[in-house]
């Protein structure tokens, strides 16, 4: 009668996956939200991202200092791979003044998705760089508004002027096919990278 | 016990208390934005235990709604979405439950990206996805 609740799983409750994630980082508008909708078993969410900085000051003084509020929108989806394992995705601006949250969400994962919109490439070096600062596997994929690649591949590569050893790819983020494989040349990239070390 | 949550000046509070304000979550975590366990992950997985549901008509209003909604597992991040906190907070307030007992928190295994059948995993998972 009296069995003493405890801080196991509630009955019939199984216990949590371990969670994987993957970053999607690239510039506003190129598409992140987008990829991470198409493929997400939830509605995509969206929630702001902490401060992690303003912490100390708080208890010491007992005052809220003023400048709290440098949040951002931070979109997410999962996928649930198996019964223990579910995939995060969580989308980022790539811009340099975001780069506080980089850390975070690039911390454990498995690799990272670069989304470039090839009219304005420029938006996605911030990425780049951190990603090969950090050693994260990443992997670029241009994004095909309208199907239609703008330029040539090869050309692409020049001006991002990415390592040779970064996969290009191209997708669409509205098609979930076509996510899914970027998704999965990120993993095999990642893999390559893992059997060389 | 838990921390008393610091209440808000009421001059600074939402007239209709309906939105979350730039100002009260902070407040909602006694002050302070650094987790027990500061390193929680975002995307960690948060269940509630047997105990937590016991223990949910005692708890403050703010840590009563995560150990509802977390009778169904979800990430740190869902969470923070779902209850409209920044995800700083939600990490605090989860932390502080789990070292109550009251919430299990399934944390990723970090530096995986060395594990070549974890990944094999996830790439079969994905490409089960038709």
């Amino acid at each position: 009668m009296d069995s003493k609740p405890s801080a196991e799983p509630l009955p019939g409750a199984r216990r949590p996956p371990v969670p994987v994630k993957i970053v999607i980082a690239g510039g506003f508008g190129v598409g992140k939200t987008t990829a991470v909708s198409v493929i997400s078993e939830i509605p995509p969410l969206t929630t702001e991202a902490a401060i992690t900085s303003v912490a100390a000051d708080i208890d010491r003084t007992g005052e809220v200092p003023a400048k709290v509020t440098t949040t951002v929108a931070l979109d997410f989806g999962c996928i649930t791979i198996d019964e223990g394992l579910k995939l995060y995705l969580f989308g980022t601006p790539g811009q340099d003044r975001f780069g506080f949250m980089w850390h975070d969400l690039s911390e454990g994962a498995l690799g990272a998705l670069v989304v470039v919109d090839a009219r304005r490439i420029d938006d996605c070096y911030p990425a780049v760089d951190y990603f090969e600062k950090i050693g994260l596997p990443f992997v670029v994929g241009v994004n095909m508004f309208n199907g239609i690649l703008t330029h040539d591949l090869a050309d692409l590569r020049w001006a991002l002027a990415v390592d040779p050893g970064i996969p290009l790819i191209t997708f669409d983020a509205r098609d979930r096919l076509s996510v899914r494989d970027a998704l999965l040349s990120v993993l095999r990239h990642t893999l390559s990278r893992t059997d060389a070390a | 016990m838990f921390p008393e949550p610091v209440s808000a000046d009421e001059s600074q509070s939402d007239p209709d208390g309906s939105t979350v304000s730039r100002l009260r979550p902070y407040l909602l975590t006694a002050g302070r934005t650094e987790p027990v366990d500061h390193t929680l992950e975002i995307e960690a997985q948060v269940q509630t235990t047997g105990l937590g549901a016991t223990a949910y008509r005692r708890l403050a209003f703010e840590y009563r709604e995560i150990v509802q909604l977390c009778t169904t597992t979800m990430s740190v991040a869902e969470v923070a979405a779902r209850l409209r906190l920044h995800i700083g907070v939600a990490r605090v307030l989860v932390a502080d439950l789990a070292a109550q007992g009251f919430l299990i928190v399934q944390r990723p295994v970090l530096h995986y990206s060395q594990d070549v059948t974890l990944i094999e995993r996830v790439i079969r998972g994905l490409e089960a996805i038709r």
